[in-house]
């Protein structure tokens, strides 16, 4: 545990850029919308910036990624291949815990289930994370509810909360040690975890009632998703609100779902895309020859949130798979982000 | 690139180290036309060090790409042991017909195996009817060559195969020498007659009755179109076979085959990782409608 000041901060990021590729939260200037992005040079991390509009697991899981490459030469009847994906040393400095949750999750399945992903692997395996307490909730926010914020109990390497003075800095990892070691920062004093405690305390409250309230719905929400009690008009309802646009899979911090593609570059060379999928597309289960075992549109809604909050599915995540960040609410135009998902069984059980 | 480098560096000790995520390449030695649209390619890795590796059991599927065009999942028919890597495919879409355009000596890429297979280790001694229509043969083929090749493990080894036409009937030269084999039966059927067919005409699920289907110490495997397995499967359950006794190979859209891209989930499984073999109990417990 140490304590550090805004000067100190800053020079971790500026050491880290010289080895590391750094992202970090930056609004742009022109939009006010912030992105966590790879910073240049010149530029720091915003820490002060609200929570980005994309989730960080872009970093790790670009909506678009060439894994292969090959040439083949059909005369010759030969064919080369070429590995497109590998290690690069990066730092996610500043990261929301939502977004940390969200990291975890895409762990948890791409590399604790019977398969490891190398793909994942290779991005996940030098990455540092470096998380940024909540000191204040946005709009959208219900991590609350979620247990994943406004501080992050585990998974990063460094945590940061902003105090009055300074920030306090908490080691995770023995990644994170080991940076800790090398600067010889100030050791911070016990008072400090109770400012921290005061901080994220001040946060909660200032959730709003809602979001507050429905701290024990998800926990039913997903006990009736599980056992199957949700009648089949709600999921008929949701699926109507539909526009299968998929937004809230690519805003969804810990939706893993990938499509991939061979894509012709020119004459006999080609790239394997791997790009991300969601299952709200009428297309994700469609086979050769046209059989589309999921047709119609609340079979593939329902799919989502059941991903999202049943028990069994959720056994892969070792969680919930909703962290709370509020995103797919922000951006559904149908009005059936997660949350609103939740209000819904909510409303048909009491009523 | 040697072998090693090829092979997931964190596959998991499971007994079995498929080609996870970058295709090795294989040479298609020749292509047998089996039936209209159906062909079937031979095959052998370019990269002596991988034969050995690749070790199939029955039931399972490889991720085959075709160069250009891209990858498709497509089942397994060779035998465990003794026979040759081949692949048996009809040309249904973008990929599959560009694999069909393909000529010997062209290379394809190839990622597995993948998949649970046929749960052998718990039907020993007992009889096995082999229930398939059309193309359902080739997920059952690897299964069939197996259990003759170990006939003294098991009872009865019955197969009942039907086709459109005489044309359609895959593997013809296979069940011929299959029928030498002491103590295989086989039903064959054509949904119409036509000349010169002297065996069975109508539906596969009538054989059910023709051929006798024991129920007691008996599994089915059952492969096919969804109209002839639910009517098999009403035939088998009103005969008293278990639930759990009728198993079948399932198929899905996939794209990674290794459980992470989700495009082959069907409720709570994941036909890659989970499957593609599953006991109609389980098939009826999934969470979704298949």
């Amino acid at each position: 545990m140490y304590f550090l000041t805004t000067q100190d901060i800053n020079d971790l990021a500026r050491e880290l850029q010289k080895t590391h590729a750094v992202y970090g939260p930056q609004v742009n200037a022109q939009t006010g919308q912030v992105f966590f992005d790879l910073l240049a040079e010149s530029d720091l991390p915003d820490l002060e910036a609200a929570i980005p509009s994309m989730p960080v697991k872009e970093i790790l899981f670009p909506q678009m990624e060439r894994i292969l490459k090959y040439s083949y030469d059909t005369q010759a009847q030969s064919v080369t291949l070429e590995k497109q994906y590998g290690e690069k040393l990066k730092v996610l400095f500043g990261l929301r815990p939502c977004d940390l949750a969200g990291i975890q999750c895409l762990d948890r399945f791409f590399l604790g289930q019977e398969f490891v992903d190398d793909v994942y692997l290779a991005h996940r395996r030098q990455s540092i994370l470096i998380t940024n307490t909540c000191t204040r909730p946005w709009d959208q926010c219900f991590c609350v509810c979620t247990h994943t914020g406004p501080a992050a109990d585990e998974g990063f390497d460094l945590d940061l909360t902003r105090l009055d003075d300074g920030y306090l800095v908490q080691v995770g990892s023995e990644k994170g040690q080991a940076l800790a070691d090398t600067h010889g920062w100030a050791t911070a004093e016990r008072r400090r975890l109770a400012e921290k405690a005061a901080v994220v305390d001040r946060c909660v409250e200032r959730f709003p009632d809602q979001a507050k309230d429905n701290k024990a719905w998800i926990s039913r929400a997903m006990n009736r998703i599980t056992t199957g009690f949700v009648k089949h008009e709600i999921w008929e309802y949701i699926g109507q609100q539909c526009f299968e646009c998929g937004a809230c899979s690519f805003v969804c911090p810990s939706c893993s779902c990938f499509n991939i593609e061979d894509v012709t570059l020119c004459g006999d060379s080609c790239e394997r895309l791997r790009t991300r999928d969601s299952c709200s597309f009428s297309g994700y289960t469609r086979m050769a020859g046209d059989h589309n075992p999921r047709a119609p549109v609340e079979d593939r809604r329902n799919k989502r949130f059941f991903c999202k909050l049943s028990y069994t599915q959720s056994k892969k995540y070792l969680r919930p798979g909703c962290v709370g960040c509020g995103r797919c609410q922000l951006v559904c135009p149908g009005d059936i982000g997660l949350p609103n998902v939740v209000q819904y069984i909510r409303r048909e059980t009491t009523e | 690139m040697t072998h090693s480098q090829h092979h997931s560096e964190a596959c998991r000790d499971t007994g079995r180290c498929p080609i996870v995520t970058f295709p090795e390449v294989v040479n298609i030695d020749e292509i047998k036309d089996e039936a209209p649209e159906v062909k079937t390619f031979y095959l052998s890795f370019l990269n002596p060090e991988v034969a050995p590796y690749f070790r199939i059991k029955s039931g399972q599927f490889i991720m085959c790409t075709v160069f250009g065009a891209g990858e498709f999942a497509v089942s397994l028919p060779p035998s465990p042991e003794h026979d040759r890597l081949h692949i048996t495919v009809r040309s249904v879409g973008k990929v599959t017909d560009a694999l069909h355009a393909l000529r010997p000596g062209d290379k394809l890429g190839v990622r597995g195996p993948f998949g649970n297979g046929f749960p052998f280790a718990t039907i020993k001694g007992k009889n096995i009817v082999y229930v398939a229509g059309g193309i359902g043969l080739i997920p059952l083929r690897s299964s069939i060559v197996h259990a003759l090749q170990h006939r003294q493990d098991f009872g009865r080894i019955i197969l009942l195969y039907g086709a459109r036409s005489a044309g359609d009937l895959l593997y013809q030269a296979d069940i011929e020498e299959w029928k030498k084999i002491d103590g295989f039966e086989s039903f064959i059927t054509i949904d119409r007659p036509e000349p010169g067919w002297q065996g069975q005409v109508g539906y596969v699920p009538n054989l059910i009755e023709k051929a006798k289907v024991p129920v007691e110490d008996t599994v089915a495997f059952v492969c096919g179109p969804p109209v002839m397995f639910n009517a098999v499967i009403a035939q088998l359950l009103k005969r008293g076979m278990s639930e759990d006794d009728i198993i079948s190979t399932l198929e899905r859209q996939m794209k990674c085959g290794i459980g992470k891209c989700q495009h082959c989930a069907i409720g709570r499984t994941l036909v890659c990782t989970d499957g593609p073999v599953y006991t109609y109990h389980q098939i009826k417990t999934l969470g979704e409608v298949i």
